[in-house]
């Protein structure tokens, strides 16, 4: 992965922070590239009310993130070389040659059994081909998901490529690099390249070596190679930090796994819980790590003896820690985080297990078992798609560390999801799982326990109140075990940095769906949080029925020429808004609601476009929730969308984009997009992976992307595709939706009613200077929002527009909609507000009132 | 009187018709006559000109391939 | 056979577990008019016997009477022993695979790789008439200056020996053409053969032994002058030495047999996957021939494509031929020992249609050469073999293309009269030059312009 910072931050945040505002001014959306930089999420703005000592703790680490991304990138030029130098004499050359430049590998020997062997390796920039049908597939993949990156997994071949973060990673998780070298030789069909295994070498040399461990609450500098730490303590700044009257370098066996046992395993089941922490010999340690030994052991089957390695370490003071971790960076020996939990007498233990019937999946034991690879916990990121059950691996995460939790989301709803699903699966007792969110500012009664809290409550101090400020020096001055992220694709570095030097916690892990951003700061999180350590397959997840199945289509939808003729001469902004407005996509809505309706099917209708959002659900009668939903209304739609059958299709602005937890909806409808967000499009259609119905006989759920031909949204759709057609998800493209003129009650059927709304688009818009930045998860704080605003977060408005919240992040810039839109959906609030069974002025939604008292009876009744 | 005129005849779908019709706006030096939703006729010495423009254009729509070298 | 032979007889000669094949020839020499068999009857026993036209004709070639030599007159000179079968087909493959290569514009920058012999690809006359025959067009956006055209694609296709023909016919042609102008300007004809005696004397070489040498000599001045011709492509051999001598090779000595010379582009495709370390095989002319090649038959129809959801391909292949051929319409990655990676994108499918190549071609290609892996898993799904969304999307690049389409020509407009105009429009119609109209705004295009005015004339004199 070579370097391709756009912004570097080595200014520090604190600088960026004030500049970026002109940027996040909604203004006319001149799309400022078609590359990345839109979707950057470096044009975050949050607020910079913190003390100077931060900020510099905050640019430091930005410093060092970016020094760690330059230092480590995959050394593609030097590798180039020395594959020609070394190709030169063997390479071959024939009339097909020139097709390939230089990447013609044809005199690369094939080995004589070269059938049985599943991967090519492209000798210069690692990209390794998997033949699927291999016999030896299954266990090529699984070393591969180890020590490369997936590039592509469609069905018959697979694309990997090694980079250095990969390898990092693979290390971090236990593999030599003998073993990955290996490895890939026994599985590749020709020679491992010289120029690879030499990269591989370099690459993983200095990586892993060495250990940061907290043990009995002290830090040691650890390491298998005692040359390695008599090199550090001779360093001048190393050395000067070590513990002085300790011993210099103390000698003990490497830990195992032996003994511990990831809760919610098939070996757990059989294992009580009691003799977790007697590190002693249990018969038959961990399934997922017994098979991974076997894979690996029997690869290397030399190995054996290095079983019990000895480790050497010395001590450094509590102080020290970020020092040394920089300095070891700047020389070269990355440090790695382990937290040997099960030696930490200082803090205190948490009563938290799994439920006795809890079994979690095979994939989420495999992701499991990279962190716990060792018997230590090791930081890092696991991806799984959406729907299959990153919680669960958090929380069995949670009951195998057993100490202070602390979790972090990317809004309040998610905090309680979090909550109630700790409560769910583990047997932890209520009073110790609390909630820190603007509303609530709970503490554990016991001397530890769990804090769920958002990514904003600990990183914005301005509006900070009293109660805020006494939590946050709780969560400060206290060691936690376990630092859960939530949804960490979507947090801007900076927020991570200011998180991670705020609170101190021994472990860390990162979940997320996509770890996908349109900016380059993707690396950044392997420093901050750790190696990706798991990357589950969406397909095969599919296939095994874990997420639903599901059939993506794009439609498209030409526009009346009018509308075209007017988006030729539009602005940015106002093209947005005609093809979103796009009368054909409005009947290809409409068709296409009324055909899933009609077979079942709960439908959630997504516009990034607050206007055409309100234009479409109005028109068609459907509930919808955005930015200015109230809480209580959004909880009464999201009810009724669950439970009442006459509601049935849901229009969600981009703040339901994730976390947003819908097991009833089965199809899902594009009329508006984040530009080329390949993110938003995982994420999207993550809503719909966790179908309740997903395992009923020949389900599939739907995914329409609406786009209006001819326009740039034709050219965003395609790139926002990119990343799940990599996935093997594949497109169909739609030109004619067969009988959409027979559609009852068709929208915009006559030239005339084309106009009227192309006229009336138009003036809507055209005032639609007035600016209304949606700032908001779903569910979340709303703060500092406009005049659209529902209660709540106006002080501190005004002048600076440019709101710095999650939402914003997944694309709520350029967001405008006008004031007198928002009639009907005032309606449509009071009636929400005028509370259970009381009529609100909306015939509409007495009936969802009178709907949803019964259909909460009937689940009660079901119960 | 009946006339004459050389000419390009188009024929096209109303979107590309469109784009034209808004290149025209500009000098007003392409179209001769505007037939229907679907055709037009144009000046013959613009006809070449006037396939690159709109090619370009019509690239704003489409994903440009990433180089496969994309190493990332 | 001066005399009927009875069928009897002829069993005699048959072991019982022939007597399929015995029946089969019989059937195929009675459907060529070689011999005829009496009718069954109860009184007289089956019979048979030449025909009447064959057994004169055969004794006539076989007494070397008349003016024909049927079979060629074998060269009485010492034949040079390296001239042996292996080297006549190697000539013959790389002759062949010049033209191949020529036509997917993929001629080696520099001679190497391809052995000795005529670097940069076919002879200038073998390329005129690639270009003549419209298999290939002058491009400049391309490497050897020519571009491939539809009818050049479906020629890649074909087997080796339609191929051969396909070429020897625009030869003919070409042939007859430039007599037919000859003569229009009074030149004589003399020596210019005529596409008949042509044709014989492909039919001749047919017959000829394989590996053994021919004398120059006892052709005819016409037939000598073919030589230099067949020479380029690949179908004789002349050695530098001694040019008394011609040989024929694989690609004559088959024309008329229904069993493949060479494997045609898209089975060499599967030669190449069952033997990859070697590309000379690419093409499979070493072991090809009339016998099909020992037990790996089921092997050789494999396909080698795999076309993924994501547009990434991946074809099982080492020859650069095929390579050459994937590379009109994919983007190529990596390459190798026997696998290539590569990518349909827009681009590459739209040079592909920019060509002619049809999008109906390149999905029937992708089809064809699907790889068992395809299809395996198509027949287990009771899915379609390719991605549909990738044969959908391959068609709407190729739609794309045909978004407007221009002619150029004259607008009539300004009528006087509703008459004026439908009678205006009625004739160019009749005359076939009208391009569009529209009867409501009284406006038409055509393509000419002077008949019209003429017409106008007369008309507007007529009143």
């Amino acid at each position: 992965m070579p370097p391709k910072r756009k912004a570097a931050p080595a200014q520090g945040a604190a600088a960026k922070a004030g500049r970026t505002s002109a940027m996040s001014t909604p203004g006319p959306a001149t799309p400022r590239s078609l590359d990345g930089s839109i979707m950057s999420d470096a044009d975050e703005d949050f607020d910079e009310d913190v003390t100077e000592a931060q900020k510099e703790r905050e640019a430091l680490l930005g410093k060092e993130a970016d020094d760690f991304v330059n230092k480590f990138s995959f050394a593609g030029k030097g590798l180039r070389t020395q594959a020609d130098d070394m190709g030169q004499e063997l390479r071959r050359y024939d009339a097909a040659t020139p097709f390939f430049r230089k990447r013609d590998y044809s005199h690369l020997p094939l080995k004589a059994d070269h059938h049985n062997r599943p991967l090519w390796i492209d000798p210069e920039n690692g990209t390794i081909v998997l033949e699927r049908f291999s016999p030896l597939a299954e266990q090529a993949t699984d070393f591969l998901i180890t020590i490369a990156e997936p590039k592509s997994r469609p069905t018959f071949l697979h694309e990997y490529a090694l980079t250095t973060h990969s390898l990092y990673a693979a290390v971090s998780v236990g593999l030599r690099p003998k073993d990955i070298i290996n490895t890939l030789e026994r599985f590749l069909k020709t020679p491992l390249p010289a120029a690879v295994r030499k990269n591989i070498e370099d690459t993983t040399k200095s990586y892993g070596k060495v250990k940061l461990v907290l043990k009995n609450n002290k830090y040691f500098v650890e390491s298998v190679d005692a040359d390695m730490l008599q090199m550090l303590l001779k360093d001048p700044v190393i050395g000067a930090l070590r513990v002085h009257g300790s011993e210099q370098i103390t000698t003990s066996h490497a830990p195992t796994m032996v003994g511990l046992v990831i809760p919610g395993t098939q070996n757990a089941a059989g294992v009580h819980q009691a003799n977790l922490r007697q590190a002693e010999k249990m018969p038959g340690a961990n399934g997922v790590a017994a098979n991974e030994a076997d894979l690996f052991a029997a690869l290397n089957e030399e190995d054996d003896d290095d079983d019990k390695e000895a480790v050497h370490a010395f001590e450094i003071s509590d102080n020290s820690v970020e020092t040394v971790q920089k300095r070891c960076l700047d020389i070269g020996f990355p440090i790695l985080e382990e937290y040997d939990f099960r030696n930490d007498d200082v803090n205190p233990n948490l009563e938290i297990d799994l439920r006795p019937n809890t079994q979690i999946r095979p994939y989420q034991e495999k992701s499991l078992s990279k962190m716990f690879g060792n018997g230590r916990a090791k930081s890092g990121i696991i991806v799984l798609p959406c729907g299959a059950g990153k919680t669960l691996v958090g929380i069995t995460a949670a009951c195998t560390i057993k100490k202070g939790i602390i979790v972090l989301c990317t809004s309040s709803m998610s905090v309680v999801q979090w909550r109630q699903e700790f409560l769910k699966w583990s047997n932890i007792n209520p009073d110790d799982v609390a909630i820190f969110t603007a509303e609530s500012k709970q503490k554990f009664s016991g001397s530890t326990g769990i804090i769920v809290t958002t990514y904003s409550m600990v990183t914005n101090s301005r509006e900070r109140s009293h109660d805020s400020k006494k939590m946050m020096d709780f969560l400060r001055g206290r060691e936690w075990g376990l630092m859960l992220l939530d949804e960490v694709h979507v947090v801007p570095a900076e927020m991570f940095r200011r998180v991670i030097s705020s609170i101190k916690s021994h472990s860390k892990l990162g979940l997320t769906a996509t770890l996908l951003r349109e900016d380059d700061r993707i690396s950044h999180l392997n420093f901050l949080i750790g190696p990706k350590l798991y990357e589950a397959n969406w397909m095969e997840l599919s296939q095994q029925g874990h997420i639903a199945k599901v059939q993506c289509a794009e439609v498209w939808c030409p526009m009346p020429t009018e509308f075209y003729d007017e988006y030729l001469r539009a602005n940015a902004r106002m093209k947005r808004t005609l093809y979103a407005m796009n009368p054909r996509k409005f009947q290809a809505c409409q068709y296409l609601i009324n055909y899933h309706e009609s077979r079942g099917d709960k439908i959630i209708v997504f516009s990034d476009e607050l206007y055409s959002l309100k234009q479409y659900a109005l028109k068609l009668k459907k509930v919808f929730i955005y930015g200015g939903t109230s809480q209580a209304e959004r909880m009464q739609v999201l009810e009724n969308f669950q439970h009442n059958p006459d509601v049935n299709t849901l229009f969600l602005s981009k703040i339901g984009d994730t976390s947003l937890d819908l097991p009833e909806a089965t199809c899902l409808i594009q009329i508006s997009s984040h530009f080329g967000s390949r993110r938003q499009e995982a994420q999207r259609l993550g809503r719909i992976l966790r179908a309740k119905r997903r395992n009923d006989e020949g389900f599939n759920a739907f995914f329409y992307s609406l786009v209006s031909k001819d326009t740039q949204e034709m050219y965003y759709s395609s790139k926002r595709q990119a990343f799940l057609v990599d996935q093997g998800y594949a497109f169909k493209v739609i030109t004619q939706l067969a009988n959409i003129e027979k559609t009852p009650d068709l929208a915009f059927a006559t030239p005339q009613e084309c106009r009227e709304l192309l006229q009336r688009t138009l003036v809507d818009n055209e005032k639609g200077a007035e600016e209304d930045v949606e700032t908001d998860d779903l569910f979340g704080r709303t703060r500092r929002r406009g005049r659209a605003g529902g209660g709540g977060g106006r002080k501190g408005n005004g002048v600076r527009r440019t709101a710095g919240t999650l939402g914003e992040l997944s694309g709520g810039q350029d967001m405008a909609y006008i004031e007198q839109n928002k009639a009907a959906n005032r309606g449509l609030r009071k009636g929400g507000k005028a509370g259970a069974g009381a009529g609100g002025q909306s015939g509409f939604f007495k009936k969802i009132q009178r709907e949803k008292d019964k259909s909460k009876q009937a689940a009660r009744a079901g119960q | 009187m009946v006339r004459a005129i050389r000419g390009v005849l188009i024929e096209c779908e109303p979107a590309i018709k469109s784009i034209i019709v808004h290149f025209d706006s500009v000098n007003n030096d392409i179209i001769i006559e505007d037939l229907d939703e679907t055709h037009l006729v144009v000046k013959e010495n613009m006809v070449h000109v006037l396939k690159q423009k709109l090619e370009e254009r019509l690239k704003e729509t489409y994903r440009p391939e990433e180089p496969l070298q994309d190493s990332e | 056979m001066p005399a009927p032979l009875r069928l009897s007889e002829l069993d005699v000669w048959v072991r019982a577990e022939g007597k399929m094949q015995r029946d089969r020839a019989l059937s195929i020499l009675r459907s060529l008019h070689i011999i005829q068999i009496t009718p069954p009857g109860k009184d007289k026993p089956q019979e048979m016997q030449l025909t009447t036209n064959f057994k004169n004709s055969l004794r006539l070639a076989l007494e070397g009477g008349g003016k024909h030599s049927s079979f060629g007159v074998p060269s009485t000179l010492p034949v040079d022993a390296r001239i042996d079968i292996a080297h006549l087909d190697g000539y013959a493959r790389k002759k062949w695979e010049d033209i191949l290569h020529y036509v997917v514009n993929s001629v080696p920058v520099h001679g190497e790789g391809l052995g000795g012999g005529s670097a940069g690809g076919p002879k200038t006359s073998v390329k005129d008439l690639l270009l003549a025959g419209r298999l290939v067009e002058r491009r400049h956006d391309t490497r050897g200056g020519v571009g491939i055209t539809q009818a050049g694609f479906t020629f890649l296709l074909q087997e080796a020996n339609a191929q051969v023909w396909t070429l020897l016919l625009l030869w003919l042609e070409a042939a007859d053409h430039s007599k037919t102008a000859e003569q229009a300007k009074g030149f004589s004809t003399e020596h210019k053969p005529d596409s008949i005696d042509m044709l014989s004397f492909l039919f001749m070489l047919a017959s000829l032994e394989l590996g053994r040498a021919y004398d120059t000599d006892a052709l005819t001045e016409t037939r000598r002058n073919m030589l230099p011709a067949l020479v380029d492509f690949g179908l004789i051999y002349i050695p530098r030495e001694d040019t008394r001598q011609y040989f024929p090779t694989r690609l004559a000595t088959t024309l008329t047999s229904s069993a493949s010379a060479l494997r045609s582009v898209s089975s060499g495709f599967a030669a190449a996957t069952t033997n990859t370390s070697n590309d000379a095989a690419s093409l499979g002319l070493s072991s090809a021939a009339a016998d099909p090649p020992p037990n790996n038959a089921p092997t050789t129809n494999k396909g080698s494509i795999i076309i993924e959801t994501n547009y990434r391909l991946y074809a099982y292949t080492a020859s650069p031929l095929q390579i050459a051929v994937l590379a009109l319409f994919t983007q190529l990655n990596m390459r190798f020992a026997g696998m290539v990676t590569g990518r349909l994108t827009r681009d590459s499918i739209r040079r592909a249609i920019g060509f002619g190549i049809t999008a109906d071609q390149i999905i029937a290609y992708l089809a064809g050469h699907a790889h068992e892996q395809m299809v395996r898993a198509a027949a287990a799904t009771g899915r379609p073999v390719l991605p549909p969304t990738v044969v959908d999307q391959i068609r709407l690049w190729q739609l794309e293309n045909e978004r407007m389409r221009t002619a150029a020509g004259f607008l009539f407009k300004d009528f006087d009269t509703p008459d004026e105009y439908a009678a205006l429009s009625g004739y160019a119609d009749e005359i076939g030059v009208l391009v569009w109209r529209n009867d409501r705004k009284k406006v038409f295009f055509a393509s000419k312009f002077e008949q019209l005015r003429d017409y106008l004339k007369s008309r507007k004199k007529a009143e």
